[in-house]
């Protein structure tokens, strides 16, 4: 018997998903430009010691460099304490980036395995932990979030998990959404006959072919993850001054609004940018990926 | 010696209970069968889609839990495992799917794959695991090399094969091929069917197949069971049916077997009809609607299964009577 036969007309017709995604990415401009506003951003922030021409938090002759209006030396003036506005929006880039990051990732790993969970064991299970899930979905997460971070003092490592932790409920009801699909697949239905345990199934089986879906909402929840922290440091509960985060800087520009416009507008205009590059890229992932795009 | 014993097994499904108390009606999947495998031997499972055919080999191998019915597994109650112990008895009987894109991971390597059971049942260890997966992969027909690639760069056949070599790793005693070659190219399907032959006779494996295709049946198995919305209908030695066909239905099933030379061609009698919508079967005998002999008995009361002769077994008013 020959070891290798020819299906020609079967052969190689599904699992292109990788390559075909990404030919399919690369022609949306929109992603692109996304891509590229990222990439650069997190360069300023890798890159922030390099760039800036003056030390973000140190004050200087205060009496005489404050509120500088944008010129040559400040290209986006200074603030209330005579401090660069420019130096000062890129190394907040780095908080926002981070926080972006980090509250991602463990909103995603939280929310993909409590929606794994929930398809792959169905039942009793399924439905705690979705009445869990709608439970919180009905909590406003900015009360949830002022509260916590009254109750312990404010740091960025708190932020970042309490950021993660509220905001894991809709990527999980997506995963789950999947995986209830994948359930009755032949291959998790083999692994099951082999005497595999529901851990390993979810681990190997089910989470790995969920990958697309996950990186598509991770993408997608960034803009809004960042949005919240800017929120929390315009509320002065967010990161605590005086490390430069965009959120802070709007907020102490609002005092000094009308004299000094620069203040706020600068590190709004970084929150915007980079909200929109995220969601852009996140659209561009989503179309590219939309497993009905596949032949 | 019989390695699997399957009594009175019935899964009925509700479609999901409403809201609102909604009595929702019930799918008998499976309904009554009772099945025995006998070790090395090869019985052949027939019938059109919908007569619970693979829900019946789900059963077999515990994926789903039958509503009612034992299922002996080398002498042990196989229904009573739980934990543990149903894991380590599952080594004893695995299965080969239908589709053979569905059935492998797309993002696990061959070797993962076909090493998954060997790891799960600690068959091996370290360098072993490679070893086993490069003599089954061998015993499969397909090089060693294969161990490192993907799903996506093989084609059905192959994938056939792997999914083969997965469940030999475990080294079951019975293996049930749910319509193992009905997704792929006719040409490609002799040499699976032929796969599967040789690994019976080195490994002394007792089958289970199930098919549609009365032609592969033919040539595979020692003995023929027929069912139709969720009862055996018939049940005989290979040679036997395809002599003399009892039950309508399944002389119905023979006759639409193609045949390659028009000269020799049977008389054609296609069963007409479609089979019926399980939550409502026709009273009486299920297959009445469409049988070209029913009578008036067979649209009021069901029929047994009864036997006549060594090892046949038929469902049908024709032959009750003369019994």
């Amino acid at each position: 018997m020959s070891p290798v036969e020819d299906d020609p007309a079967g052969a190689r017709r599904t699992q292109r998903l990788w390559s075909q995604g990404w030919s399919r990415f690369r022609k949306n401009r929109f992603g692109m430009a996304g891509a590229g506003i990222i990439l650069v951003l997190y360069l300023a922030a890798a890159l922030a010691p390099m760039l800036t021409p003056y030390d973000p938090i140190a004050q200087g002759d205060v009496p005489r460099m404050r509120y500088v209006a944008p010129c040559m030396e400040h290209p986006l003036g200074t603030d209330k304490f005579g401090r660069d506005v420019l130096s000062r929006v890129i190394y907040g880039s780095r908080i926002s980036l981070m926080i972006g990051i980090l509250a991602v990732t463990i909103a995603i790993l939280l929310g993909a395995l409590v929606g794994a969970a929930a398809g792959y064991f169905g039942g009793a299970t399924d439905a705690i932990l979705m009445r869990i899930v709608d439970a919180l979905l009905a909590v406003p997460r900015i009360f949830l979030l002022i509260t916590c971070v009254a109750l312990f003092s404010g740091s960025v490592w708190l932020i970042i998990v309490l950021l993660g932790a509220t905001g894991w409920m809709t990527t999980a009801r997506l995963v789950r959404a999947q995986v209830l699909s994948l359930r009755n697949l032949d291959y998790v239905k083999a692994a099951e006959a082999l005497g595999a345990g529901g851990r390993s199934i979810i681990w190997r089986h089910v989470i790995p072919n969920t990958a697309t879906v996950i990186i598509v909402a991770a993408t997608l929840r960034i803009g809004g993850i960042i949005l919240t922290e800017a929120s929390l440091s315009f509320l002065g509960l967010g990161v605590p001054p005086p490390t430069p985060s965009w959120g802070q800087m709007v907020f102490e520009g609002r005092e000094a609004l009308l004299s000094a416009w620069w203040l706020s507008t600068f590190p709004g205009i970084a929150i915007a940018v980079t909200v929109i590059g995220f969601n852009l890229l996140g659209d561009a992932l989503k179309d590219a990926f939309d497993p009905r795009q596949f032949v | 010696m019989n390695i699997l014993e399957a009594q009175g097994i019935r899964k009925y499904y509700r479609s999901s209970a409403g809201l609102f108390f909604v009595t929702s009606p019930v799918v008998r999947a499976v309904d009554g069968v009772d099945l025995t495998l006998e070790k090395g031997k090869t019985v052949g499972l027939v019938g059109e889609s919908g007569c619970g055919k693979s829900t019946l080999a789900r059963v077999l191998i515990r994926l789903e839990e039958p509503t009612e019915g034992s299922i002996r597994l080398g002498g042990a109650d196989f229904l009573a495992l739980r934990g543990g112990e149903l894991r380590k008895a599952r080594r004893r009987i695995q299965m080969v799917f239908q589709d053979p894109y569905s059935s492998l991971n797309p993002r696990l390597s061959i070797g993962s794959t076909i090493a998954e059971g060997i790891r799960i049942h600690k068959l091996a260890r370290g360098a072993e695991v490679k070893e086993r997966v490069s003599r089954l992969l061998e015993k499969v027909g397909l090089p060693s090399s294969a161990s490192a690639k993907y799903p996506h760069e093989f084609s059905g056949g192959q994938r056939q094969r792997i999914g083969i070599a997965r469940a030999l790793a475990v080294e079951p005693e019975v293996l049930i091929a749910d319509e193992p070659v009905s997704a792929l190219d006719v040409s490609i399907r002799a040499q699976i069917i032929n796969l599967l032959e040789d690994l019976q006779t080195e490994m002394g494996l007792t089958y289970l197949f199930i098919a549609h295709d009365l032609g592969i049946v033919e040539h595979v198995s020692d003995v023929v069971v027929v069912m139709y919305c969720g009862k055996v209908v018939e049940q005989a030695p290979t040679g036997d049916i395809f002599r003399e066909p009892l039950h309508p239905y399944t002389a119905g099933l023979i006759a639409s077997v193609p045949v390659a030379d028009p000269a020799l061609a049977r008389a054609r009698a296609a069963i007409p009809g479609d089979v019926p919508s399980p939550v409502n079967l026709p009273s009486g005998c299920a297959f009445n609607p469409r049988c070209p002999r029913v009578m008036d008995i067979c649209r009021i009361e069901r029929p047994d299964l009864i036997q006549l002769g060594a090892g046949r077994l038929v469902r049908c008013w024709i032959h009750q009577k003369k019994a």
